[in-house]
C-alpha cells in the first residue's frame, strides 16, 4: 500500500479575520498538493481564530456559503481536507465545527460535542453542542473519526469513533499552554497531558491519531502547536515543534492498523452491549430516572462495599434509547 | 588565583521553578502578538533599575529587537543613585533607547517641597509616604503613556504576579499598561527567568525595594520573604489547597490569614471596575469581544 502522507498546517490564524484565513488555508492546501499530501488537516477554528467571543456570529458560515465553498473547490484535484469553522445551522445555532472536504464536497461535518466551560474556558457561553459522534468514510480508504479538542478529554469519543470505523483518528485542537513547572516532560503540563493522551487513544483504539493544534496567540493565550501523529501501536510517528508555525509532514503506512488490529484485537474484543447497558442505567440515573447510585448513595456505597452498588437495569428502561 | 564559589544569586523553591526555555518562547510570541495585533512594531517601559522592569526589558528586547525598545528612567530626587545606575547598565547592555525625565517637579508641583505648598495646598507638605509613593507611580504612567504617543510605542507592565495577588501596586500606577508579559510569574520566578536571560546580576541579588525612600525594601514592608510568600501563594491560589492545608504544609497560620487578607482586599486593583448594568448590552457584561479584531489595529 502506498504510504499517505498526511500534511498539518500548524499555522496561526488572525482572530476574527475570516478573509486572510481563507486565503492562508487557500494557500496551504495547494502547497500541501504540491508537497505530495493525501490529506491536509488544519487546527480548530483555524478559519476564525479562537477566542471569539461575541465575534462567534460575526464569522459563522452556513455550509453553502460561498466563501467555504472556494476552500471545498479546492480539493476538486487535491488532497483531502480537514478544515474547521463557525458553523451557523438553519435554525441559527452557532457549532465550532470541523468539516472533511474531498473531491469538490462537504463529505463529513462533526459539530464539537465536548464545549470545555470552566477554568480558561467559556465555550457553551456562546455555541451549541453537537450531537453526533460518527466516523466518516473517506477517499483515502480509511475510515476517519474526526474530533475537536475538547472531545478527546472524554473518553468515549475515542472508542465510539473507533468502533464506528475510523482507522485514522483526527483531533484537531487550539489548546492554550498553560503551566510551565520544570518537573514537566516537555517543559508545559499541558503538552504533557496532551501526548500522554493521544499516545493511550491509539494503543487502545488500535488507530492512527493525527493532532493538529495552532500556534500563535489570542489574547492572553499562547497556543502550543506541538502537532503529531501516532501510530495504532502507541508510537510516535511525527511530533511537529512547539510554538512554530508551518506545514508539517509525516508519511503513515495504512497497512499499520490491519497489524496491528490482527496482533491486538482490542476492538474486536470490545463489548459494546455490555457498555450500552450500563450507559442506559448510568443515563436513567442522571436523568432522575431511577436512584443516582454516583451520588446520593456514594457514602451509603462507600461504607458498604462497591457490590452493594451493582442494582439491575429497571425492566422499562431495556429498551435502546 | 582563588576565586570563591559564589553562593546562590536567588532561592528558588522546587515547585516553582519553571522551564524558562518555554517561558521565553512564549512571552516573545506574546509580546510580538499584542504588537503586531494592536498594529504597533515599537514599545515603551519603565526602567527602575529593579529587576521586574529590568527583565522585561530583556524581553522585550529579545522579542523585536532593542532598537524597537525605548526605556525611560523616572527618579524623583530621593530615587537611589544606585538603582539609576542599574537601569543605565540594562541601557548600555541592550543597547536601546532611553530617556531621563525627573519627576520630581510633577511630585512637588503638588505636594509642594522646601517648605513651599503645591497644588495640593499646605497639607500636602504633610502627606504620609503612601500618598507620595501612589502619586509618583501615577505621575510615572502620565510619562509613561506621553512617551507611547512620542515613541510610538505601547506600554510594557512590569508588575509581577506576587506583587499584584497582594496588591502591592499603585491602582493606574505602576499597573498600568497596554499588557503585561510578566503578571503570571511569582518574583522568584522572575529571579529565575532573569537569571537565564543574562540580566545583571547585581539586579537580581540586591534587595527588591519600591524606591520609594532610602533603605526602603519590599520583604521588610511586608514582612515577609518573597519564596516564602511565593510558595504560600502557589498553593493556594494555583493549587487551590485550604487555610488547613498549607498549615499542614509547614505555613504559619497566622501568615496564612495575613496574606489571604492581602489578596481578598486587593481583589478590586487586578478587575476593571463595575458598570452599573442599564442597558441591553453592557461593556464587561453581555457585550464580550477580544481587545483585538479587525478593524481594532491602529492603520
Amino acid at each position: 500500500m502506498q504510504p499517505l502522507r498526511i500534511a498539518l498546517a500548524q499555522i496561526a490564524p488572525q482572530l476574527g479575520d475570516l478573509d486572510a484565513n481563507l486565503e492562508q488555508h487557500l494557500d496551504v492546501v495547494h502547497k500541501a498538493q504540491a508537497g505530495g499530501a493525501g490529506l491536509v488537516v488544519f487546527p480548530e477554528l483555524g478559519l476564525t481564530g479562537y477566542l471569539l467571543q461575541d465575534l462567534a456570529a460575526e464569522v459563522a458560515m452556513r455550509l453553502d456559503d460561498s466563501r467555504l465553498a472556494t476552500l471545498v473547490a479546492a480539493t476538486a484535484d487535491g488532497p483531502s481536507a480537514i478544515v474547521s469553522f463557525v458553523e451557523e445551522s438553519g435554525d441559527h445555532r452557532l457549532f465550532i465545527s470541523v468539516a472533511l472536504l474531498e473531491d469538490g464536497e462537504i463529505r463529513h461535518v462533526h459539530r464539537k460535542a465536548h464545549l470545555p466551560t470552566y477554568g480558561l474556558f467559556d465555550e457553551r457561553r456562546f455555541f451549541a453542542p453537537g450531537n453526533a459522534l460518527r466516523a466518516a468514510p473517506s477517499r483515502l480508504g480509511v475510515g476517519l473519526g474526526l474530533a475537536i479538542c475538547e472531545d478527546f478529554w472524554h473518553l468515549s469519543t475515542a472508542q465510539l469513533l473507533a468502533l464506528d470505523g475510523a482507522q485514522i483518528l483526527v483531533n484537531v485542537s487550539s489548546s492554550p499552554g498553560r503551566d510551565l513547572a520544570a518537573s514537566n516532560e516537555v517543559g508545559l503540563g499541558t503538552a504533557t497531558s496532551w501526548r500522554t493522551l493521544m499516545r493511550t487513544y491509539a494503543q487502545l483504539t488500535t488507530s492512527f491519531v493525527v493532532f493538529c493544534n495552532r500556534v500563535g496567540v489570542d489574547e492572553s493565550f499562547s497556543f502550543w502547536g506541538g502537532s503529531e501523529v501516532i501510530g495504532p501501536n502507541g508510537a510516535v510517528v511525527f511530533s511537529a515543534p512547539m510554538f512554530e508555525e508551518g506545514l508539517f509532514y509525516a508519511d503513515v503506512d495504512l497497512a499499520e492498523v490491519r497489524r496491528e488490529r490482527i496482533t491486538l484485537p482490542l476492538l474486536r474484543d470490545e463489548r459494546p452491549e455490555l457498555v450500552a447497558r450500563e450507559w442506559r442505567r448510568l443515563i436513567a440515573e442522571r436523568a432522575g430516572l431511577a436512584p443516582d447510585t454516583a451520588s446520593d448513595e456514594a457514602d451509603h456505597a462507600a461504607s458498604t462495599g462497591a457490590a452493594e452498588r451493582i442494582r439491575p437495569v429497571p425492566a422499562d428502561l431495556e429498551t435502546p434509547w | 588565583m582563588v576565586t570563591e564559589a559564589p553562593g546562590p544569586m536567588f532561592a528558588l523553591p522546587d515547585e516553582l521553578a519553571i522551564d524558562t526555555g518555554v517561558a521565553r518562547t512564549v512571552i516573545a510570541a506574546f509580546i510580538r502578538g499584542q504588537l503586531r495585533q494592536a498594529g504597533f512594531e515599537r514599545a515603551v517601559l519603565g526602567l527602575s533599575g529593579g529587576i521586574d522592569s529590568g527583565l522585561v526589558a530583556y524581553l522585550v528586547a529579545e522579542a523585536i529587537g532593542a532598537e524597537r525598545l525605548l526605556c525611560v528612567l523616572m527618579p524623583y530626587r530621593t530615587s537611589s543613585p544606585a538603582s539609576r545606575e542599574d537601569a543605565e547598565e540594562v541601557v548600555r547592555r541592550l543597547g536601546c533607547a532611553s530617556e531621563l525625565v525627573d519627576i520630581s517637579p510633577m511630585v512637588d508641583g503638588y505636594f509642594g517641597a522646601d517648605g513651599e505648598p503645591g497644588a495640593a495646598g499646605p497639607e500636602g507638605l504633610e502627606a504620609a509616604p503612601l500618598r507620595r509613593g501612589n502619586l509618583m507611580a501615577r505621575m510615572r504612567m502620565a510619562v509613561l503613556y506621553d512617551r507611547s504617543v512620542t515613541w510610538g510605542g505601547l506600554v510594557v507592565g512590569t508588575g509581577n504576579k506576587t506583587e499584584s495577588l497582594i496588591g502591592y501596586t499603585t491602582l493606574f500606577g505602576d499597573s498600568a499598561c497596554a499588557f503585561n508579559p510578566i503578571g503570571d510569574l511569582y518574583k522568584s520566578q522572575v529571579r529565575q527567568l532573569a537569571a537565564a536571560m543574562g540580566v545583571p546580576e547585581a539586579i537580581i541579588r540586591k534587595a527588591p525595594s519600591a524606591d520609594l525612600w532610602p533603605g526602603q525594601t519590599d520583604e521588610i514592608e511586608a514582612g515577609f520573604s518573597y519564596p516564602e510568600l511565593d510558595r504560600l501563594l502557589f498553593w493556594r491560589i494555583d493549587k487551590r489547597r485550604s487555610v488547613d492545608e498549607v498549615v499542614a504544609l509547614g505555613f504559619d497560620r497566622a501568615l496564612v490569614e495575613r496574606v489571604d487578607h492581602m489578596v481578598a482586599g486587593s481583589e478590586f486593583k487586578r478587575q476593571v471596575p463595575p458598570i452599573a448594568k442599564l442597558g441591553p448590552r453592557t461593556t464587561g457584561v453581555d457585550y464580550l469581544y477580544p481587545r483585538r479584531r479587525p478593524g481594532s489595529a491602529r492603520s
